[in-house]
């Protein structure tokens, strides 16, 4: 819901997954997600 | 069917005619009576439009914009200082492709300030990407309306377009004007039909942000459409006259051209008084011409060359000068002519609506045979 | 009518900051939109990065002319619109400084016309795509590049413009203030908004990562502080009669400030008790007026024993 880019779509399973071709990593699905069940990971070249 | 009527009225008849879907409108001296007579149409259902009171002419011409990004046609009607505020809009509607037709009633700009008639508004927008139309008496200024909207909107052009006549000289004048029935007009100029517009069945983006990369080819396609205009100015120009009688598929029109060893060059109601010096001129055994131009934008460049091949020397009457330089109307009619070696003198004339009569035509013509030209003329005396 | 949260009209693939706010904002507005709908958008940050020619994000159809007369070209659509007889919502998106300031022309004359469309603020209370430049809608002591905080000044030296206010006065018969850390409270102000007949007016509160300084993941909760300090008031106006009002257990106005860098010349070097609190007693204002003040019952004191 949160997501600025709209990059986050339901999965069959009904789990959320981003779409990492737009995504931004600014983890504002992180910070709001209730269930508190998103991480943030730092991608290292 | 002739009318004896006020040139702003001819024009709003004219303009009732096109059935504009949306017309806004904002006062400016000398205009008023056209948007007056059709809020009138509008009042007594006479014309079935949206009528806009905007609260500044940079609304108005913004709201024509929007109207016609969604499909509708419009209109609106200006001159000088509204026009100005237009600047920007100007430029952005002709860059987006979209057709309307403006009326401009050709005024003096501030400062200093003058409700008086000349012609530096319009010519300041010639670099606008609008098609420019300069009409001699209200039949014309009537008339290129209809031949405007037909060109604008056909789908090889899809530019606006700027019908300029002179404020107070025409505007305010009583002439004898043909207004076709309503009929006619339908049988020439049929509905607007967009190429694209603002439509929830079929999403578009207008006015995007366009980098480096993409930008001048928007700029070049604009500059192929105004120059294609010129085939469908002749076309419908030449329909025009077979169905009116009045074909406007020349962007130029010479008058006593044979034989001429001065020709003098203008635009607007001005050639009527010319016209009528050369009569005398020529009664006098004098061998003068004009041409007058009626396309400004795209410039007849081609056909002002040709016109103009058999004279010893060309006298431009210009009612706007570039400051800095010299009036727009020469300093296109030198590139015309470059390279025939023919000389173009340059004459600032009517600023203001400085008078200009038959005997200032004759003396021009006379300053011209001596070399005397890129000046200002008629100026008080003591004053440079 | 229901909101179809699915619904996405507002694409991926922009180039926005990571946790922009008004692309948040925007891709909410458009849930709450629906397609039928037509949008006129002012120059600013969103216009540029959703619509890289030949790439856009918007899936309804969508106009962008000039920085200030959106409410203009609008007003035009709208027009057209009922000559036309169609049916198309006309939604109108500028942001601050469009509309607060070289916009305020248009949308005057566009509201006293009392044409039937919505106008959109995304308020993120500065000129940001030029850089970060103060508008009228830049808080009180707010640092910019225009009003920046210096030896000699503690940044911008005017309190916000009041434009819900304005444009009520101009009749409009429906006027709220929403911010994009209450997303259901937007979007159901979004659609009233666009049912309502006549003029409507919805300022969203926006908060920027970039220009305001604080990190992307942090939009959400720098929006809630704004809300929860009283210094953004969130209320539903119907008609000129204030009919809804978010209220709150007020924080005090130093919790919001603190975690944006724009305000950071308030806390260092020292504190600056003088400015903190004309902003406290802005945010009290607002309560006052509002009535935004929930007041929680005292716990019963324990006898002595």
């Amino acid at each position: 819901m949160v997501c600025p880019e709209g990059c986050i779509v339901e999965q069959e399973d009904e789990f959320f997954i981003p779409d990492y071709d737009y995504c931004k990593g600014c983890g504002l699905c992180a910070g709001e997600c209730p269930a508190e069940d998103i991480e943030m990971t730092k991608e290292e070249k | 069917m002739m009318h004896f009527i006020e040139g702003s009225i001819a024009v709003a008849q004219a303009v009732r005619l096109c059935r504009p879907d949306v017309v806004s409108a904002y006062p400016i001296t000398p205009q008023t009576h056209i948007v007056e007579a059709l809020a009138e149409m509008v009042a007594d259902c006479a014309l079935d439009a949206e009528y806009m009171t905007v609260e500044s002419e940079f609304s108005a011409l913004s709201a024509c914009l929007g109207a016609v990004a969604a499909g509708s046609r419009a209109y609106s009607a200006t001159t000088s200082q509204g026009l100005f505020l237009m600047f920007e809009v100007c430029f952005n509607l002709a860059g987006m492709r979209l057709p309307m037709v403006m009326t401009v009633a050709n005024r003096a700009i501030s400062a200093p300030i003058s409700i008086w008639n000349d012609q530096q508004d319009s010519i300041s927008l010639r670099d606008s990407g609008w098609l420019q139309f300069y009409a001699e008496d209200n039949q014309e200024a009537a008339d290129l309306h209809y031949l405007a909207y037909k060109v604008a909107e056909d789908h090889r052009v899809l530019l606006p377009a700027m019908v300029c006549f002179d404020g107070f000289i025409l505007t305010h004048t009583y002439e004898p004007v043909d207004m076709p029935t309503q009929e006619e007009v339908d049988a020439y100029l049929p509905k607007f039909i967009p190429l694209a517009r603002l439509d929830a069945q079929d999403p578009i983006s207008f006015g995007m942000l366009a980098n480096p990369d993409y930008y001048m080819e928007f700029r070049y396609s604009n500059d192929q459409a105004i120059h294609r205009s010129k085939e469908k100015i002749r076309e419908y120009g030449k329909e025009f006259g077979a169905k009116f009688g009045r074909d406007y598929s020349a962007f130029v029109e010479g008058y006593a051209l044979e034989g001429a060893e001065t020709v003098l060059v203008a635009m607007g109601s001005i050639c009527g008084t010319v016209k009528e010096a050369i009569d005398e001129m020529r009664a006098a055994g004098k061998k003068v011409g004009l041409l007058k131009i009626r396309v400004y934008r795209p410039f007849p460049v081609e056909e002002v060359a040709a016109a103009l091949k058999g004279a010893k020397r060309i006298a431009v009457l210009d009612k706007n000068i570039s400051l800095g330089s010299k009036g727009a109307v020469a300093l296109e009619v030198k590139d015309a002519l470059y390279g025939s070696g023919i000389p173009v003198l340059d004459y600032i004339v009517g600023l203001g609506q400085r008078d200009i009569r038959k005997r200032d035509v004759a003396r021009i013509v006379e300053l011209a045979e001596k070399g005397e030209g890129d000046l200002f003329y008629g100026l008080r005396e003591g004053v440079a | 009518m229901a909101i179809d949260k699915t619904l996405e009209l507002f694409d991926c693939g922009h180039r926005a900051c990571g946790g922009c706010g008004p692309a948040l904002a925007a891709r909410l507005i458009l849930k709450a939109a629906g397609p039928n709908t037509i949008v006129v958008s002012a120059t600013g940050c969103l216009e540029v990065f959703s619509t890289p020619y030949p790439e856009t994000v918007w899936k309804v159809p969508w106009i962008h002319s000039l920085f200030e007369n959106q409410a203009a070209v609008g007003s035009g659509i709208e027009a057209a619109l009922k000559k036309q007889g169609r049916k198309e919502k006309v939604v109108v998106i500028g942001g601050d400084g469009a509309t607060f300031d070289i916009g305020m022309l248009c949308i005057s004359g566009a509201f006293e016309r009392g044409h039937d469309f919505t106008y959109i603020c995304l308020d993120n209370e500065a000129y940001m795509n030029t850089g970060i430049q103060r508008s009228g809608a830049t808080p009180l002591d707010a640092h910019t590049t225009t009003s920046p905080a210096g030896k000699c000044s503690t940044g911008n030296r005017r309190p916000k413009k009041d434009m819900p206010a304005i444009l009520a006065a101009h009749g409009a018969p429906y006027v709220a203030t929403t911010s994009l850390a209450y997303p259901n409270d937007l979007m159901q102000k979004v659609e009233r908004a666009i049912d309502v007949k006549g003029p409507s007016y919805v300022q969203v509160h926006s908060p920027c990562a970039t220009g305001w300084g604080f990190e992307g993941d942090r939009t959400m909760v720098v929006g809630k502080l704004a809300v929860e300090t009283g210094l953004v008031v969130l209320f539903e106006q119907t008609d000129g009669v204030i009919t809804k009002v978010k209220k709150v257990v007020r924080k005090p106005v130093e919790e919001y400030l603190k975690v944006q860098k724009r305000f950071a010349h308030l806390f260092k070097p020292q504190r600056n008790d003088t400015e903190i609190a004309r902003i406290q007693a802005i945010a009290d204002a607002n309560a006052a007026k509002f009535g935004i003040d929930i007041k929680l019952k005292k716990p019963a004191e324990k006898p002595q024993a």
